[in-house]
This record gives structure tokens, sequence and C-alpha cells, in this order.
């Protein structure tokens, strides 16, 4: 069984990374299931990726010129994508996404793989915190993308587009109640799966949505929501995220 | 959220902690200085100086603090590349308590406030 953690770990958190690698074994909208995982090792790979930390000291993410150093099978524009997401993502502009968007890469696929990205690089990070081996990805399974995006995604709101505070409707109703949003909710709403892919992960490994409205101590957790937040902050300053 | 949850508790404490100032940190919250520094290695991604965080924070926390942490931890290494990859900007530029916050840290100095300062010109 994958994420076969010792007792002392919360179960829902072992239940909430099992069901994340059990989407990858799925097609997504713009992805199929190998994509999906290659891009999964693409994310685990960019940490020792040499082209990027030469790149991340430059003065322009376009000022060098070079590889990533990579053994996995994804074109260089998605490569270079999630290796940026990972590690440059600071530097990531609307420019950045609308040449890629020129070279192949729409918006909405984009948004998948920045979902599928980030998701992995924080069951992974969850890991390397612990001091736990890395899980081995999973087994691709078949299918093919279906294109789907949600009709009611608008610009306005970033570099992709989103659904609107207010666009909660059909097929989407799930996602968050109407007007009760945040930007960092909707931010890969054009990809209604990732979005649910980040609440599910973020109710085990942060708060739920009811979690988040206690600002004392939320339940089932061993640390008060001040502990929370500290660890929170800490790594958003390092990591020099405004949002 | 740290300063709503500090002021919903009546605790007083110190932003600077978010900053990395570790007594700052160990102000009002237990455990503080140890949980920053086991976000700080994790984040900067010294593997030795996590080692001694971890065993640290287990020491003096427990196993399942650590755990908790961790999982924080990891969710924002996720949550921060979201913010930046897409360029969402702050919903309330204008809201008094986020402002006194960014001031008190700095935070326009990072290159990923243009997404939201941008907005405002």
């Amino acid at each position: 069984m994958a994420f076969d953690y010792d007792s002392s770990v919360r179960a829902d958190i072992g239940n909430a990374h099992r069901t994340y690698w059990q989407t990858l074994t799925q097609p997504g909208n713009w992805f199929t299931s190998a994509q999906r995982i290659a891009i999964a090792a693409a994310s685990r790979e960019a940490t020792d990726c040499d082209f990027c930390a030469a790149r991340k000291t430059a003065l322009s993410p376009y000022a060098i010129k070079g590889e990533h150093d990579s053994s996995v099978d994804l074109s260089p524009l998605l490569l270079d994508a999630v290796h940026r997401i990972i590690m440059d993502q600071t530097r990531i502009t609307q420019h950045y996404i609308d040449g890629n968007e020129q070279q192949g890469l729409s918006k909405p696929a984009y948004v998948e793989l920045v979902g599928v990205a980030v998701a992995m690089f924080s069951i992974d990070e969850f890991h390397r915190a612990m001091g736990l081996p890395l899980e081995v990805l999973p087994e691709p399974g078949a299918g093919e993308p279906d294109h789907y995006q949600p009709e009611q995604a608008v610009t306005g709101t970033g570099f992709v587009p989103m659904i609107s505070p207010e666009g909660t409707i059909g097929l989407e109703a799930d996602l968050w109640q109407p007007g009760r949003t945040a930007n960092v909710l909707r931010a890969l709403s054009l990809v209604p799966n990732a979005v649910r892919d980040w609440v599910a992960l973020g109710n085990a490994q942060y708060l739920s949505f009811e979690g988040m409205s206690n600002f004392t101590q939320p339940e089932g957790r061993s640390i008060n929501r001040m502990q929370i937040e500290l660890v929170a902050g800490r790594v958003s300053a390092i990591n020099e995220c405004f949002y | 959220m740290l300063r709503v949850s500090a002021t919903t508790t009546n605790t007083e404490i110190n932003l600077q902690g978010i900053a990395g100032d570790q007594a700052a940190a160990a102000q009002g919250i237990e455990f503080g200085a140890e949980l920053i520094s086991f976000a700080e290695a994790l984040a900067l991604r010294d593997e030795d100086a996590l080692r001694q965080a971890r065993t640290t924070l287990r020491k003096v926390a427990g196993e399942a603090v650590l755990i908790d942490a961790a999982g924080v931890a990891g969710n924002f290494q996720r949550m921060v590349r979201i913010a930046d990859s897409v360029g969402i900007p702050v919903d309330d530029m204008q809201g008094e308590l986020g402002q006194s916050v960014r001031q008190e840290l700095s935070l326009e100095q990072y290159r990923s406030a243009e997404n939201s300062l941008n907005l405002d010109s």
C-alpha cells in the first residue's frame, strides 16, 4: 500500500496522499495519466537541477542558456514550465505564460500542469520534512484527456482565466459557495479537478474550510492556530510570496 | 492569519518571527522558535539544519506536533507556488490589517508584489 505511514501519522494525511496518487493514474482534462505522472516526476527532479540553480541566481531567467537535468519524458516546453514553478516561481510572468501558449502549452493545460507539479511537491515536502523516503510513483492508467474547461471562466485576475467568485454553478457548484472564496482558491479553477485536489490535500496537511474559521485550536490538530500560521508564514516569507 | 489568531486569543505576539527572528517567534507562541527553525530549514533546503530542527522539535514538542508542522510546511511550499505561478493578486489590498502586516514585514520588496501593486497604478 502506498503511503503506509507509521501509526503516529494522522490517518487523514495518508488517505489524502493515497487519493492523490489515484488521481495520477487517471487522465486529466489536458494530459494523459502517463503525462501527469511525468509532470510529477519532473517536479520531484527539479530541486536537483543544476541549470535551475544557476538560473535562479541570474539577474533574469533569460540571462543564461542551458538544459534542465531530467530523466523524464516531457517536451522541453513542459519540462521548463515544471522547473520554473518549483524553482523560480516568483519570476513567472504573464509574458512567459502567453509565450508558452504560442508554443503550444495552452492556459488550461498550464493550469493542470501547475496543479500536478505543486500537489506532488507538497507531498514530497511532507516526506522530506519528516525524514521519510519519497513514495514510488504509480503506474500510469489508460484513457485520454477530455479537454473540459468551465464555460464560466473569465479573465481579469492573474495570468490565466478563472471562475468568478459567483461562478460556481452547474458542474462546478461544489468548488465553493458563490461569493465566498479567495483568489488562491480560484487560482486553478480553469481546471476544476485541480481545485478539488488542492482542497483535499489542504484539508489534511493544513486545514479544512471549516477549520480555517477556527482561530484558536482547530479540531484534530496538535498545534494551535498561531503555531500553524507561524509555520505557514515563515515558509511563505522564505519563498518571498507577497500573496 | 497569525495576527488574527493572536487577536482572537488575546495573545501578544511579535510578527518578526515570520521574518526569522527566533526570540520574536517564541513570544506568545509555544515552541515558536523551534517551529520556525524547522520551517526555515525545510524551505531553504538545508538538509543538515532540517535534521537538527526535526530532532529538536520532536524532543521538545513531541511527534504529533512535528507531524502537524510538517504537513503545514509542505502545504505552504505548494500554496506559494500556486499563487505565483498564476499571478494572483492579494484579495483586499485596502484592508487595514493586511496593510499593517505588509508594512511591518516589508513584503512589498518581494518581486511577486507586482501582481498586486500593479493593479493600483
